[in-house]
């Protein structure tokens, strides 16, 4: 690193265009407007920025590796911490690719029950981002608004799965319990209460002056620049590409909703503001028509080398005991090859890249995060921008650092 | 003046009691947790400060963006080997007295990542005060453990950790 | 659209379609995929063979690269064997640019150098560490679980490796 760690400003001795010299300023990893503990090291000319290099690995946490230790069953609870926003989503790319790899298809409650719990995390997604980058821009009222909404999500959570947010409810054979009546009178009048609210986010946001001015032309990312440099999700549908993996690449079901895929022309901050708001009321429809044809029947496969048998068939078949017993000493094995599953998450595309020698740990897992390959668009996104721009630009990017690191 | 007159006339108005009480209760009401977050539990931490939870019923409201005008570190999530010592970098900067809660079963003990990144227990490097467990926490934990912390700094007295 | 003396291998595995190609012509292989349509390189990454006893690989790193059309969508997943101490391979990122930071990560994780990459630095580990975390001869690491199944192997090694 040209930069010593402690140092914050040192002068490059260049000459800036206004006369100057160039400084070099370090952000980070502790700043208070970094979206976590992303570290940058900027060349500021005044007040421009004329080079960005986001320093990352502050939290990385050895998911991949710890993957590797654990059987193919518990690695489930750490796929939820990788991209801590977007717990379920992550569960459904690790069982997903799982399921391919054994073969399996899970039932059609299964899949909707899925969808539902992807929509609701996606929403909440959402909200965190609205919440937090308002903060960061001078909204602190949007931060009080989106995390009640992401409360009431999270109660949801915890009456499904009973954890708030790592549920790991989203399995490899399907999902972890069958949503309670209870869950289900609450997803009903969320999706009753939830598009009033998203009015009440587009009040505070859209037409605000403040908001409008510190985000409109700033962070121009061309659709060609996008795709280039491989920006996936809210970035890339920002810049207005209808590219979604819902859409382009059906799984679990998605085939059968019907919902628009948010695009904006404007290339900037402010377009991507407007594809997460689209998304949300696009997230509120498919839960509507997920709840209202949820299927009924079984939730998961019924195949005893991949789950448990149920309590009451323990209490009267001993091979159930057996299947019980082998399933939580060992493991499954699951068959050699390897598979690659994406899914998309709020921030793009979360994708894992399974690996099986035909034993019962995975020999290699390999999350594809959306986060890591958007932020290395920051460097071009942000040149040229006043460094109190760069604040909007790195909050309207999204990135999860648990998930840039891993 | 008798001292029932003086009494009479102070009425209600005076409390005596001893400066270290006085200086525990005025720190354990007001203390100011630094920003300092790391990973899930931080969006807990930030939870907290909305207004279902309200942190500012306990006067910690004040989340402050530097070390220097922190009493309270919150170490909320994973500490990885390459923070661990920008983390202590931090807690030299805080100013005494200064209290530390590791917040969640990552930043206690490393949590389920038992692995080469991470640092096994943020307590290797700065000395705890509360640790809470979860994954991450309920914002009414963390209340918890500053309600805890509060009792703890308020029977301090002036000098705490002498 | 690749002319076939270029691929050494081909298949399906689990749906996904692959290819094997030769380490010394990775960059002309995807660059003429690149032209073809496969204009995304979604990832990049590499597997570690050791002692895998479940098939035969002809070299112990497997660098995968995952490319889409996303005109179609396919997806076609681009294989290369190495070997060696450190084990070499041409870098991509001037072809696909999000190449620039997983060939970083590949080589903090695996020591895959890659040639000719612009600043092939550490980029998830600090500057200094020794070794490289997600070769299969790394320990896990972290501290001894008495009683767990992997007490005796899980050491507490990440200084000594």
């Amino acid at each position: 690193m040209s930069t010593p760690e402690g140092v914050t400003i040192s002068r490059t001795g260049e000459a800036g265009a206004f006369g100057g010299e160039l400084l070099t300023v370090n952000f980070g990893p502790h700043h208070p407007s970094t979206h976590g503990v992303l570290r940058l090291i900027v060349d500021l000319d005044g007040e421009q920025v004329r080079s960005v290099k986001p320093v990352i690995g502050y939290l990385h946490t050895g998911i991949e590796k710890q993957m590797e230790a654990l059987r193919w069953q518990q690695g489930v609870v750490v796929t939820d911490r990788h991209d801590y926003l977007s717990p379920p989503i992550n569960n459904l790319a690790y069982a997903l690719a799982v399921e391919k790899l054994l073969g399996v298809d899970v039932p059609p409650r299964a899949n909707a029950l899925r969808v539902i719990m992807s929509e609701l995390t996606r929403l909440s997604s959402h909200l965190v981002w609205m919440g937090t980058s308002g903060l960061e821009l001078g909204a602190m009222s949007m931060l009080m608004y989106c995390f009640r909404e992401r409360d009431t999500i999270l109660d949801m959570n915890e009456e499904i799965s009973g954890f708030r947010m790592h549920t790991s409810y989203i399995r490899p054979g399907g999902v972890m319990a069958d949503a309670t009546p209870r869950f289900l009178e609450m997803l009903e009048a969320f999706i009753r209460a939830m598009p009033g609210h998203v009015d009440e986010y587009e009040e505070l946001l859209t037409m605000n002056p403040i908001w409008r001015s510190r985000t409109i032309g700033i962070g121009r990312l061309s659709a060609e620049d996008a795709k280039v440099l491989g920006a996936t999700g809210p970035m890339l549908r920002g810049s207005g590409v209808a590219w979604d993996l819902r859409r382009a690449i059906p799984y679990s079901g998605y085939e059968d909703y019907d919902f628009e895929v948010a695009t904006s022309d404007l290339c900037d901050c402010y377009g991507r503001y407007l594809v997460r708001i689209k998304e949300m009321r696009e997230s509120v429809k498919i839960l509507r028509q997920a709840l209202d044809r949820l299927p009924d029947g079984p939730v998961n496969v019924d195949d005893r080398k991949i789950l448990p048998p149920p309590r009451e068939e323990l209490e009267t078949s001993m091979e159930a005991v057996i299947h019980h017993f082998k399933l939580f000493t060992e493991g499954y094995s699951v068959p050699p090859g390897d598979v690659y599953v994406a899914v998309e998450s709020g921030r793009g595309e979360n994708g894992c890249y399974v690996v099986s020698d035909g034993t019962h740990k995975p020999r290699r897992v390999k999350f594809r995060s959306a986060s890591f390959v958007n932020l290395q668009a920051l460097e071009r996104m942000a040149l040229n921008h006043m460094i109190a721009d760069m604040i909007a630009i790195i909050g309207t990017a999204d990135a999860v650092l648990g998930d840039v690191d891993r | 003046m008798g001292i029932e007159a003086l009494a009479e006339s102070l009425g209600q108005n005076i409390l005596t009691t001893t400066l270290g009480k006085l200086v525990g209760w005025g720190r354990g009401n007001s203390v100011w947790p630094a920003q300092f977050g790391l990973a899930c539990c931080a969006i807990e931490m930030i939870a907290t400060a909305t207004a279902g939870v309200d942190i500012a019923r306990f006067g910690s409201e004040a989340f402050r963006a530097s070390p220097r005008q922190s009493d309270l570190m919150i170490v909320s999530g994973r500490v990885s080997q390459k923070m661990a010592p920008i983390l202590r970098t931090v807690y030299d900067q805080m100013p005494e007295p200064k209290w530390v809660i590791s917040m969640g079963a990552c930043a206690s003990t490393g949590g389920v990542f038992n692995n080469y990144a991470l640092l096994q227990g943020v307590d290797k490097i700065v000395p705890v005060d509360v640790y809470i467990p979860g994954c991450p926490p309920r914002p009414e934990d963390l209340l918890n453990a500053l309600m805890i912390l509060q009792e703890r700094i308020k029977a301090q007295g002036i000098t705490p950790r002498q | 659209m690749i002319s076939e003396n270029l691929i050494l291998d081909r298949g399906v595995s689990a749906g996904d379609a692959w290819m094997t190609v030769d380490p010394a012509d990775i960059r002309q292989a995807l660059s003429t995929l690149k032209d073809g349509g496969y204009r995304l390189l979604v990832f990049l990454t590499c597997v570690d063979h050791l002692v895998d006893a479940s098939r035969s690989f002809p070299a112990r790193y497997e660098l995968v690269y995952e490319l889409r059309d996303m005109d179609r969508p396919e997806h076609l997943r681009v294989r290369a064997f190495v070997d060696g101490d450190p084990p070499r391979i041409d870098s991509v990122h001037d072809l696909f640019p999000p190449a620039n930071w997983e060939e970083r990560e590949t080589y903090d994780m695996f020591g895959v150098v890659f040639n000719d990459h612009p600043d092939l630095t550490r980029i998830l580990m600090p500057d200094d560490w020794v070794g490289h975390p997600l070769r299969r001869d790394y320990p896990v690491g972290g501290e001894v679980v008495e009683f767990s199944e992997e007490h005796e192997i899980w050491q507490t090694a990440p200084d000594k490796a």
